[in-house]
């Protein structure tokens, strides 16, 4: 035996799930394919049975719907053919996004020796709002922080008459980053407003 | 954390997209180029001839139809398990046992040696199994105790064979991520020392409506 068995975790595992948590796994547009293929497969599979015992169709009469599809474009509205069709190409085009997307969640990694870390966009953003509040000296109403993928943006509307030190919000913002270390490291934009608010 | 099969996932939807993108398509073609309709329209009885043909190849004597309906009975109904269970795929991979005998490589607590060997050197006889529950309400007590979380809760799912952790804590509004990470990582290394196991562990540090409704913390 090469490792001790009790060390289950490595950072081969750990990286992998780390990588599965930032990505999305495609689940519910699976299952809400499935259950619509089934239902489909469930009529059709009951016409079947219908036709193999010999027995009239219940909903959908398979020869007349071959005969309608051989005789098409005749028997339907333009329209309503040209419709459908697209409908079904902009799903067919929505299915195949969805297989080909890498799917990112809005979230970050926090490198750590142990486990594996995920953050969600909204936590980040929460922590950076604070940080630029107290460095800002304003109320919370008063920060809005936009937290994207490779851009951290944060709005702040000044109290009346106390100016606000722009570059030391930046300074906090960038700090509080670096702890954190997300990688990858986003740009930092503060934006003071022009006009500022009254009694906070 | 879950084993929801994500290549399979992806490969299914692309080809579902593909059958409606090109159904679609055909139906524009008929629609807005007249070659295409009188291509349509002049190979259409063709191909219900060639169907009749096998219909009648494939009746028996005395019936009224072909044996195909049952053939093509089982063909849907197999797809439609194979889909079935392409749902209950989703999602799967939660275990009840954090460590125990179970005749795999991580069986023998705290322990290398071979079974056979370990036989000779006279052990006490006998297996120690560490339930899911038991890891996770540790964890989950510890946790509870912080005042910076919301809340917490830890579930036991198998991680390429083996138990690991999932770690789900929703901090107070303005808690910074990075300090749960580390004081949740150190609160991991302590479970190892206790159980013995050194398992993959996921911190998931997210938020929720209880957070938002609720008060950040008041300390600065």
């Amino acid at each position: 035996m090469s490792a001790d068995p009790s060390d289950r975790s490595s950072p081969a595992v750990t990286a992998r799930i780390v990588r599965r948590e930032l990505h999305s796994s495609r689940a519910v547009p699976s299952v809400m394919t499935a259950i619509v293929l089934v239902v489909a497969h469930l009529v059709l599979l009951f016409e079947a049975v219908l036709r193999a015992v010999g027995d009239r169709p219940f909903l959908v009469d398979l020869e007349a719907t071959a005969a309608w599809i051989g005789a098409l474009p005749a028997g339907v509205p333009p329209t309503l053919l040209g419709t459908g069709a697209l409908l079904l190409v902009v799903l067919g085009v929505l299915l195949l996004l969805l297989a080909v997307l890498p799917g990112r969640r809005a979230r970050y990694t926090i490198p750590n020796p142990r486990a594996a870390v995920v953050v969600d966009a909204e936590v980040v953003a929460s922590s950076l709002a604070r940080r630029a509040r107290v460095a800002a000296g304003v109320a919370p109403e008063q920060v809005l922080v936009t937290v994207g993928r490779s851009s951290v943006t944060v709005q702040i509307r000044p109290t009346s008459g106390v100016p606000v030190d722009a570059d030391a919000v930046r300074a906090a913002v960038a700090d509080d980053l670096r702890r954190s270390s997300v990688e990858p490291a986003p740009r930092i934009s503060v934006v003071v407003a022009e006009s500022g608010v009254i009694g906070q | 954390m879950n084993t929801t099969p994500r290549a399979l996932n992806r490969l299914l939807l692309a080809v579902v997209g593909l059958l409606a993108l090109s159904v679609g398509a055909a139906g524009l073609a008929l629609v807005a180029l007249p070659r295409a309709a009188a291509w349509w329209a002049a190979s259409a009885p063709r191909v219900g001839e060639a169907i009749d043909d096998v219909r009648s190849g494939t009746t028996l004597e005395g019936q009224s139809d072909s044996w195909l309906w049952i053939v093509l009975a089982a063909v849907l109904l197999l797809i439609i398990v194979l889909l079935i269970l392409w749902i209950a795929t989703q999602g799967r991979g939660r275990t009840g046992l954090f460590a125990g005998a179970d005749g795999r490589g991580h069986g023998t607590f705290r322990r290398a040696a071979p079974r056979d060997a370990a036989r000779g050197d006279g052990d006490t006889a006998g297996t120690v199994t560490i339930t899911a529950a038991a890891a996770e309400q540790v964890l989950k007590a510890a946790l509870l105790e912080r005042s910076d979380l919301a809340s917490a809760s830890v579930s036991t799912w198998l991680v390429g064979g083996v138990p690991g952790l999932r770690v789900r804590v929703l901090p107070r509004k303005g808690v910074p991520p990075y300090v749960i990470a580390e004081e949740v990582s150190r609160l991991i290394e302590a479970l190892d020392l206790v159980t013995g196991y050194r398992s993959p562990v996921l911190i998931s540090i997210t938020t929720g409506a209880r957070v938002r409704f609720t008060r950040g913390e008041r300390v600065d």
